[in-house]
C-alpha cells in the first residue's frame, strides 16, 4: 500500500507533506513523503495570488442562494398546508369495466406521486402451444420503441420530465407493465402504457438484444450462489409436470433462437386482449384515470390487428408431484475471495390450494407458522425466531443451513413447499427432518404459536401495504383475479378467524398428496422419491430403513 | 427482511415467484407547493391530500426530544436516535457503539433475552439497530396498536440492557465474524478507507466497526462507561411514524423516558473536536481481485450547510450507472448487482439486502436515486466506452464536515480513462454546467427526496436524523424551495467552492495498477482553459 499525504493547507506554502495517522487495517504502510522544491512552491504560490486558472472567485452572496442553515426555516415559504389523515381509511377500490372489457381499478392515497399500470392475465403458464420462453422475452422487450416512441431512450426521457421510471414484470401467470410518475403527468402515462403493450414495434435489433440478455440471465441464473429461483422453477416442474405453471418460467436454452415476431405476434393477438387485461392505478382520482383509459385504451388497435382469439389456453393446473432432480458441482459457487462450502439443495412440496379457495388464509398461516430461514441470517427480534423451521430445525441441527417454507398459490391450485440446504453427505438426514417436518404440521397447533403467526401475518401484509407499488400490484392482481378487491381489514379479519382445527384440516388434506421433490447439487446420498413418499405417507415421517451393506 | 425471504408477494398472497416487491422505487409524499405559491388562501380537499402530514415536536423536561408523524398507516416504526456514534470514541475503545449494538436485544433488567425475543415476535414486530459515525438508532416497526408496548421495549433496551458478561463473551466472536464478513464487500472497505485516509488522525477516520482488538479486549465496564456518557436525554430523540398520534407517544415518553439523565459526571460534556480534511490516497493493490474499485472525494458541506442542496444537485447532474440496468429496467436492485460482484455472501438473496440496507443507513451515505441517467453525460461516456461496470457520485454529510465523491468499480484496464472522466465531470460542474443539465439534476433529486421515504421506516428514520442534526424536520416544501433555487450559476460558484483545485482524497481497491498517481489526479482538479 503505498500511501500520498497532502495537507490542504500545507501543500503550496511548505512543500513539505506531514503524514498522519491512518486507520487503514493493513499492517504495513509505505509512507512517501513527497517533496517540492521551493522553487515550484514558489511558482504555485504565484498562480494561487495572481489567479490564472487556479484560482477561481466564487460568492454565495452574489447569486442570490439563500445562506441559511438547513437547521434554520427558510423564511418566505408560505406555510405547507399538510395532509390530515382522517378518512384514509375510508379509501376504497372504485372499479370501472369499459366497453371492450377492460377493468380499471384504482384506489387514491395522497401524495404527488402516482403508480399507474396495465396488469394481464399472461405468463408462462399460457405457453402450452407456444415455445416456452416467451413471457420472458416480453419481459425483456418492455418498453422498447413503440408507434410513438422510437425508441427506449425516448421512453424514459419522456417519463424523466415526470419524474418517472417504468418497468415491466412478469411470472407465471401475470405480465405487468408499470410506471411511477407524478400524478400531474397520468395522461401521458396511460397514453405510453397503451403504446407500450399494443404497439410495440419489436425490431429486430431488439429481438437480438433481447436474445443477448435471455442468455445472459440464463447463465446467470446457473452461476448464483442463490439457488433459490432455479429450485422454484424445477419444483414447479416437479408439481405440475407439462402442465399450465409446471411451464418452465425461464426460456430453455434451445427456444431462445426460435421466437422471432412473428411467434411473439400471434401469442400477443391471443392473450393481449382487453378482457385479460386490468389498468389500476394507485394515487390518482379514479375519474381521471378512467378518462385517460377511454381515450388512449378504449378504441386502440393493437399493431397484430383485431382478429378474434384462437388457441387460448384455458387448462386448470394439473397437480401430479414427483421429482426433478439436477447434478451439479456445488463446490465453488462463489463469486468473490471468501469461499461457500459446498450446499445440496432440496425443495420439498404438497399441494396446498388455490388463492380463490377458503383455505387459502389456514394456509398462508401455515406458512408463515413454518417460517424458517438461513442458519446465519442477520437481524435482531422479528426475523421469525420462534417458527418452526427455527425452532425445531435450525436451532437443534446446526449442521443444516437453510430452511425455509414458501407458499406459490395460483388461480387453480398452490404449492406449500420447504427448501432446506445442508453439506452433501447429510443429505439424507436432512430429507428425513423435513419430512418429519412436514408430518408434524398435520398435528395440532400450539395456541401461542398459532396466534404468533396470525398475528405476524397480519403485521407483515399492513407492512408491505405501506408502500404505494405493493398497494398497485395488490389493486392489479386481485382485480385481474377475481374482478374485485378484498380490502386489507378484512384479510387481516378473515385471518383473525383461523382456527388450529382449520390448520389441521388443511394439513391432513395436503398430506394426501403426492409429494414435489427438486433436489440440486451432489445428490448421491438422495433417499429414492418412492422412499420420500413413503416418509411422507407415513405416521412419524420417517424414511423407510435401508441396510447399508445390503444396498 | 421477513417480508422478502419468505413469501415475495405482495399484499397477503397472490404469490409470484422471482419477483421483488422493491422493484418499482416509489414516490410516495410530496406537498402542495406549485398550487400553493400562486397565493391561493384556501385549499380544496384534493389539494390537501397532496401534502405529507406534519411533523410534530416536543420537547421533554429532560431535553429529549419527541417528534412524529401520522400517516394513518395500520403500522408505525417507532424509535430512538441518539447523537453518538463512532466519532464519539477514541483509539482505545472504537467499535464500542458497534459492540453495544449487539449487545441491545440481548436482555433487559427487566426481561431475559428470550423473553424479550418471545414479546417482539408475538407482536409480529421487528427490532432493529444501527450505529453511524455520528447517530446511533434502536427502532422497531410495529402494528399502530401497539405502539406503547414498543416504546417501553425500546425504552428499556436503552435505559437497562442487563449486558451480560456470559453473552459480551459470545458477542465477541460474532463481531469478529462480521469484521471479517466486511471485508469481503469491497464498496464498504473503500468507502471505510476514504475516510481513514480523508480523515487521518482525527475520529472520523475510524471505522464504526473498530479493530478487532477491541472486540477482543473490551470488558463490561466499557460498554456502561459507554452508556453513561453518551445516553444523554438532550442527545436523544424518541421519532415515531405511521398511525401513531403525538401526544399519546409524548405521553409514553413521559412515562418510560423522562427517568433518562441530562447530567454528565463532573459536569464533562464531551464536545466534538474539529476533523481535518487531508487531501491524500490509500491504494491496497490485490491483483487477484476481478474489479478494481476506486473513490474520490473532496471535502463536502457540513449536514446543516444550506450549500448540501447545490452539492446534491450537483451529484444528481453526475448521477449513476449500472451496467446490470439493462435495457430500461430500472430497479433497486442496482445496487445489489453492484455488490455482487464483491460480496460472495451468501446462501440467498435477502442477505445482500440486509448489507445494502444496513450500509446505507449506517454510514449515512446518500446516493442519487438508482435511475439509468441517459443524460447524463458521465454514463452516456462510461455506456459507449465501456469505461466500468458502475458508478455514482456520492455525499455523505457530518456535523461539521461532509464528504463529497465519486465511486466507481471498473475492469484494470479503464482505471485511468474513468478517473479522467469522473474528475472532467466535477470540472464540467464547475466551468460550464448548463440549464437543462441543472434543471434535470433538481428534478431526479426531488423525485429521489420523496422516493426514499417509503414506508413509514425510512419517514421514522428522516424524523429522528433531521432532528439530531438539524433540530427540526426540514419539510419536503422547503427542499423543494431550496432545489428550486439552485440555478447554473449557484450551481458552479457551489462547486468550485468545493471541488475546483481542492486536495482531493483517494482510494483504490484490487487490480489498481492503473490507478493514476496521485499528482496527475491532483492536477486534474482545475482546468488551465475551458
Amino acid at each position: 500500500m503505498i500511501f500520498h499525504s497532502f495537507q490542504e493547507s500545507n501543500i503550496y506554502s511548505t512543500g513539505c507533506v506531514p503524514c498522519g495517522h491512518v486507520g487503514a487495517p493493513c499492517s504495513i504502510v509505505l509512507v512517501e513523503k513527497i517533496r517540492i522544491n521551493n522553487l515550484w512552491s514558489l511558482f504555485v504560490l504565484i498562480c494561487q495570488r495572481f489567479g490564472i486558472a487556479a484560482y477561481r472567485k466564487y460568492s454565495s452572496s452574489g447569486s442570490g442562494y439563500p445562506n441559511i442553515s438547513l437547521s434554520t426555516p427558510l423564511p418566505g415559504i408560505p406555510k405547507p398546508v399538510f395532509a390530515s389523515v382522517d378518512g384514509q381509511e375510508k379509501y376504497e377500490t372504485k372499479i370501472t369495466t369499459l366497453e371492450n372489457g377492460l377493468k380499471i381499478a384504482s384506489q387514491n392515497k395522497f401524495g404527488q406521486f402516482c403508480t399507474v399500470g396495465i396488469l394481464i392475465n399472461s405468463g408462462s403458464r399460457h405457453e402450452a402451444k407456444y415455445p416456452s420462453g416467451i413471457a420472458q422475452f416480453l419481459e425483456k422487450l418492455a418498453f422498447s420503441s413503440t408507434a410513438q416512441y422510437g425508441s427506449k431512450d425516448e421512453i424514459l426521457l419522456t417519463l424523466e420530465k415526470h419524474g418517472g421510471i417504468c418497468d415491466c414484470q412478469t411470472s407465471r401467470d401475470t405480465t405487468m407493465y408499470a410506471v411511477s410518475a407524478e400524478v400531474k403527468g397520468l395522461d401521458t402515462v396511460v397514453s405510453l402504457l397503451s403504446d407500450a403493450v399494443l404497439q410495440p414495434r419489436l425490431l429486430d435489433e431488439e429481438i437480438e438484444m433481447t436474445k443477448m440478455a435471455v442468455r445472459f440471465e440464463l447463465e446467470d441464473l446457473n452461476m448464483r450462489p442463490d439457488p433459490e429461483p432455479l429450485l422454484t422453477e424445477m419444483i414447479h416442474a416437479a408439481a405440475y409436470r407439462g402442465n399450465t405453471v409446471g411451464l418452465p418460467r425461464f426460456c430453455p436454452a434451445d427456444n431462445v433462437d426460435k421466437l422471432d415476431k412473428t411467434v411473439l405476434h400471434s401469442y400477443l393477438r391471443n392473450y393481449y386482449r382487453p378482457e385479460r387485461m386490468v389498468l389500476a392505478g394507485v394515487g390518482i382520482e379514479h375519474e381521471q384515470l378512467v378518462d385517460s383509459a377511454r381515450k388512449y385504451l378504449l378504441d386502440a388497435k393493437p399493431v397484430w390487428g383485431t382478429s378474434p382469439a384462437a388457441n387460448v389456453d384455458l387448462s386448470v393446473a394439473q397437480y401430479t408431484g414427483g421429482i426433478v432432480k439436477m447434478e451439479k458441482d456445488m463446490s465453488d459457487v462463489s463469486l468473490g475471495p471468501t469461499p461457500i462450502p459446498e450446499l445440496t439443495h432440496i425443495m420439498i412440496g404438497l399441494e396446498s390450494c388455490s388463492f380463490l379457495e377458503d383455505d387459502f388464509i389456514p394456509f398462508a398461516v401455515l406458512n408463515m407458522m413454518m417460517g424458517g430461514g438461513g442458519s446465519f441470517s442477520a437481524g435482531g427480534p422479528g426475523k421469525g425466531m420462534f417458527t418452526r423451521l427455527y425452532l425445531n430445525v435450525l436451532n437443534r441441527h446446526h449442521w443444516m443451513y437453510n430452511a425455509t417454507s414458501y407458499h406459490h398459490s395460483y388461480e387453480d391450485s398452490g404449492l406449500l413447499c420447504i427448501h432446506a440446504s445442508a453439506d452433501p453427505r447429510q443429505v439424507r438426514e436432512m430429507v428425513e427432518i423435513i419430512t418429519r417436518e412436514f408430518i408434524q404440521m398435520g398435528g395440532s397447533a400450539g395456541e401461542m404459536e398459532l396466534e404468533r403467526a396470525k398475528t405476524q401475518l397480519k403485521s407483515m401484509l399492513m407492512m408491505n401495504l405501506e408502500s404505494r407499488p405493493v398497494i398497485f400490484e395488490d389493486v392489479g392482481r386481485q382485480v385481474l383475479s377475481t374482478g374485485k378487491r378484498k380490502l386489507p381489514h378484512e384479510l387481516c379479519h378473515l385471518i383473525s378467524s383461523v382456527t388450529a382445527s382449520d390448520i389441521k384440516k388443511v394439513t391432513t388434506k395436503m398430506l394426501r398428496s403426492k409429494p414435489a421433490v427438486a433436489a440440486l447439487g451432489d445428490l448421491t446420498e438422495l433417499p429414492s422419491y418412492e422412499h420420500i413418499q413413503a416418509a411422507l405417507s407415513s405416521k412419524d415421517g420417517r424414511l423407510p430403513r435401508i441396510y447399508r451393506l445390503f444396498r | 427482511v421477513l417480508a422478502s425471504q419468505q413469501c415475495c408477494y405482495s399484499g397477503l398472497g397472490f404469490v409470484v415467484d422471482g419477483f421483488h416487491l422493491n422493484i418499482f422505487s416509489t414516490f410516495p409524499f410530496q406537498p402542495v407547493l406549485l398550487s400553493l405559491r400562486r397565493g391561493q388562501a384556501s385549499v380544496s380537499y384534493a389539494q390537501s391530500l397532496l401534502g405529507a402530514p406534519e411533523t410534530q415536536l416536543t420537547a421533554l423536561d429532560n431535553g429529549l426530544r419527541v417528534a412524529s408523524e401520522d400517516t394513518g398507516h395500520a403500522t408505525c416504526t417507532v424509535g430512538l436516535w441518539i447523537g453518538a456514534g463512532s466519532r464519539y470514541e477514541n483509539e482505545r475503545n472504537n467499535g464500542t457503539g458497534f459492540f453495544l449494538e449487539h449487545m441491545a436485544f440481548k436482555g433487559t433488567k427487566k426481561h431475559t433475552q428470550t423473553a424479550l425475543e418471545q414479546q417482539v415476535e408475538s407482536m409480529g414486530a421487528h427490532l432493529s439497530a444501527y450505529t453511524s459515525r455520528e447517530h446511533t438508532a434502536y427502532y422497531m416497526k410495529t402494528l399502530a396498536k401497539d405502539l406503547p408496548k414498543a416504546v417501553e421495549l425500546l425504552s428499556e433496551v436503552v435505559q437497562s440492557c442487563s449486558l451480560n458478561e456470559a453473552e459480551i463473551e459470545q458477542q465477541r466472536g460474532v463481531v469478529l465474524r462480521e469484521l471479517e464478513e466486511v471485508e469481503s464487500n469491497l464498496q464498504e472497505v473503500c468507502l471505510d478507507l476514504l475516510h481513514a485516509t480523508a480523515y487521518q488522525g482525527t475520529p472520523l477516520g475510524q471505522s464504526v466497526m473498530g479493530p478487532s482488538s477491541t472486540a477482543r479486549n473490551l470488558t463490561r465496564q466499557d460498554l456502561v462507561e459507554y452508556i453513561n456518557i453518551h445516553y444523554k436525554a438532550p442527545r436523544m430523540v424518541l421519532a415515531a411514524a405511521g398511525g401513531v398520534n403525538h401526544e399519546e407517544l409524548v405521553g409514553l415518553a413521559k412515562s418510560h423516558m423522562s427517568g433518562v439523565s441530562f447530567e454528565y459526571e463532573g459536569d464533562v460534556v464531551p464536545v466534538l473536536s474539529p476533523c481535518r480534511f487531508t487531501g491524500s490516497d490509500i491504494r491496497m493493490r490485490d491483483d487477484a481481485l476481478p474489479l478494481a474499485h476506486v473513490a474520490i472525494a473532496v471535502e463536502g458541506a457540513s449536514a446543516s450547510s444550506p450549500d448540501i442542496v447545490p452539492l446534491m444537485v450537483a451529484n444528481a447532474v453526475i448521477g449513476s450507472y449500472d451496467l446490470t440496468y439493462g435495457g430500461g429496467k430500472v430497479s433497486n436492485d442496482g445496487i445489489v448487482s453492484l455488490l455482487h460482484s464483491s460480496t460472495p455472501h451468501l446462501l440467498a438473496a435477502w442477505r445482500f439486502w440486509d448489507a445494502v440496507e444496513n450500509f446505507r443507513v449506517a454510514t449515512n451515505l446518500f446516493f442519487p436515486p438508482l435511475m439509468q441517467h441517459l443524460s447524463s453525460r458521465l454514463a452516456r461516456i462510461a455506456v459507449e466506452d465501456k469505461l466500468c461496470h458502475s458508478f455514482q457520485a456520492f455525499s455523505s454529510s457530518y456535523s461539521d464536515t461532509g464528504l463529497l465523491g465519486i465511486y466507481f468499480v471498473s475492469d484494470k484496464h479503464h482505471i485511468d480513462d474513468m478517473m479522467h472522466w469522473s474528475q472532467n465531470a466535477w470540472m464540467n460542474l464547475c466551468t460550464t454546467v448548463t440549464e437543462s443539465d441543472v434543471a434535470r439534476g433538481r428534478n431526479a433529486l426531488k423525485a429521489s427526496l420523496v422516493g426514499q421515504l417509503n414506508g413509514t421506516t425510512p419517514i421514522c428514520d428522516e424524523i429522528g436524523r433531521h432532528v439530531l442534526n438539524y433540530g427540526r424536520r426540514v419539510p419536503l416544501a422547503e427542499w423543494n424551495a431550496r432545489i428550486d433555487a439552485v440555478t447554473p450559476s449557484v450551481l458552479r460558484d457551489v462547486c468550485s467552492k468545493y471541488i475546483y483545485d481542492k486536495c482531493p482524497a483517494v482510494v483504490g481497491v484490487g487490480p489498481i495498477e492503473q490507478l493514476t498517481d496521485y499528482n496527475r489526479i491532483r492536477s486534474a482538479m482545475y482546468w488551465l482553459r475551458f
